[in-house]
């Protein structure tokens, strides 16, 4: 019987067409485009101009942006990685202080990024309101627009623990019980049950949980913009300020920031995808 | 959107190290962590005045509320309102589409047509609004469907996935013990697969509101201030100094209506499990 729902694969591949079409267009029209824009061919008004300027031209201050962002970016994923790994076995050991620190977490998922930023700023800033509950040290650093961009990360390490806490538990809840309960009757410790069973059950979700965090945090703007310090400016940011600048110069320098980010995702993607194939065939 | 977990067994908990006290402090810790940074929205958002050392507002009123009953404040709340849906509106059935047409390919190109799906995942938001700027405004594309084009592809990644993982535990013999019993493939779509997909559906509905709803980058640089949506407002309010009770309840006010659809989508889910 031929049902619809294993459809013949000319069927199928007509199925796919409307949500393919449309990935297909955006991304190639775009990138395509933002690649001729950063060699001049494709200007906002006059003639069309082959041109290295906006790659050569500021080379120091794209390299300072992206490295600034891939120190933000790599920071914020080790420390959403550490504190969405305690969560999750925190959610899994303990029944019921686990259940309200589940929803708590999980209630902060749809919070967008804007809104952590603003929440981070009150929490953060000079005589904000963690500087208030210590009694306003004069010893308190500048932890918004201040050199590390430490603010910055504080919100993506807040929003993103809560994230990698959720796919961790999505992926080990189901087996992580009976494993466990294997190896306390083999006579591991509980710390060992910790570091021998859960956490390398835990390692695929969290290699993928953490190249979503990397590449989503070096290209997010919001919490960069509103947390970081003028300079040394993230890609983001610097690549939203060049394109809504009025010098119409500024537009193909926009785009090389914007495709450098591109270009730094995909090696990020790339080199996990690589170390997960080198994970797997260990096991 | 929330797994639903299986009771601990009888050594997981054990398995937290340094004892009841230690188990207690980690929990309060982790719940500190979760808790503290939304402490001065609420607080700020009900705050009269609150100034330097004091830890919390000498006087409470809700000016930050009544500031925002303006005619604008309403146009952009419809804005987002329609942004939300209508990006998941399209992402929702686009993604089921998605998602049933991997599972009916070959390997070879179910393997590419995932790998589509997911590419957007890959391309930073901001950097795929920029390059299609221009085409778009070369094809003379009205911003507020070039925003949703673009967000629509931002949340396809999301709403396929989620009738991924449906699907993959999905039993295709119920629907064929109901064409055994003489339904229509219609009705047998009618009445067995989507009333067994519907919790795969809201959450990827859920998730593809929340690109629209949430969304700042591609409403600033597509929409070129002609959209004006809720968290433009905030991102005005939030650039200044100055505005804390405004940003503060501005932001309670983007951030309830999600949290009352996922209550209204995990609730019945939950209470189902229990049964």
């Amino acid at each position: 019987m031929t049902s619809r729902m294993t459809p013949g694969t000319g069927h199928a591949a007509l199925l796919a067409l409307p949500a393919v079409l449309p990935i297909v267009v955006v991304l190639a029209v775009s990138l395509v485009a933002a690649a001729l824009q950063s060699l001049g061919l494709m200007p906002f008004i006059g003639p069309p101009q082959l041109s290295g300027d906006a790659w050569t031209g500021d080379v120091q201050t794209l390299v300072r942006s992206g490295l600034a962002s891939v120190y933000i970016a790599s920071i914020s994923t080790v420390l959403s990685l550490a504190v969405g790994f305690v969560l999750a076995a925190y959610v899994l050991t303990m029944p019921r202080m686990g259940r309200l620190v589940e929803t708590l977490s999980a209630a902060t998922i749809p919070i967008p990024h804007l809104i952590g930023a603003g929440a981070i700023g009150l929490l953060l800033s000079d005589s904000g309101f963690l500087d208030r509950l210590l009694g306003m040290p004069d010893s308190f650093p500048a932890l918004v627009a201040g050199p590390g961009f430490l603010a910055v990360i504080a919100e993506y390490a807040w929003k993103e623990s809560a994230f990698v806490a959720l796919v961790v538990l999505g992926s080990i809840s189901r087996s992580v019980g009976d494993l466990c309960d294997a190896a306390a009757t083999l006579g591991a410790t509980a710390g060992q049950r910790i570091l021998r069973v859960v956490l390398p059950l835990a390692v695929p979700s969290l290699a993928i949980s953490a190249v979503i965090v990397f590449v989503y945090t070096l290209g997010s703007y919001e919490a960069a913009w509103l947390l970081g310090p003028v300079s040394p400016e993230p890609l983001p940011v610097r690549a939203v300020r060049l394109f809504g600048s009025v010098d119409l110069a500024a537009r193909p320098q926009a785009m090389a920031t914007a495709l450098v980010t591109v270009a730094v995702s995909a090696v990020a993607i790339l080199a996990v995808v690589f170390l997960l194939r080198r994970f797997r065939s260990l096991r | 959107m929330i797994p639903t977990l299986q009771p601990a067994s009888a050594s997981m908990r054990r398995t937290l190290p340094g004892g009841f006290p230690m188990q207690l402090i980690l929990g309060f810790l982790l719940i500190l962590w979760i808790v503290l940074p939304m402490a001065p929205v609420f607080l700020w958002s009900i705050a009269g005045q609150w100034r330097a050392p004091a830890v919390l507002p000498s006087s409470y009123s809700l000016q930050g509320f009544s500031a925002l009953i303006t005619p604008d404040t309403a146009r952009a709340a419809a804005s987002s309102l329609s942004l939300g849906f209508g990006v998941a509106m399209i992402a929702t059935p686009l993604g089921y589409l998605g998602a049933v047409a991997v599972r009916g390919l070959p390997a070879v190109p179910g393997r590419a047509v995932e790998f589509v799906l997911l590419a957007p995942l890959a391309i930073p938001p901001f950097a795929l609004v920029m390059g299609s700027n221009v085409a778009l405004l070369r094809l003379y594309v009205s911003p507020t469907f070039g925003v949703i084009l673009v967000l629509v592809v931002t949340a396809l990644p999301y709403t396929a996935f989620m009738f991924r993982s449906a699907l993959a535990s999905y039993d295709q013999r119920f629907e064929e013990v109901a064409r055994s019993l003489g339904a229509s493939p219609g009705q047998a779509a009618r009445t067995v697969r989507y009333p067994l997909l519907a919790s795969a559906a809201a959450r990827a509905f859920f998730l593809a509101f929340l690109v629209g709803w949430g969304d700042y980058i591609a409403t600033l640089l597509i929409g070129g201030g002609q959209l004006r949506t809720l968290p433009m407002l905030l991102g005005s309010a939030a650039s200044a100094t100055g505005n804390e009770q405004l940003t503060a309840a501005l932001s309670l006010t983007i951030i309830v209506p999600p949290l009352i659809l996922l209550a209204g989508l995990t609730l019945p889910a939950r209470v189902r499990g229990r049964q």
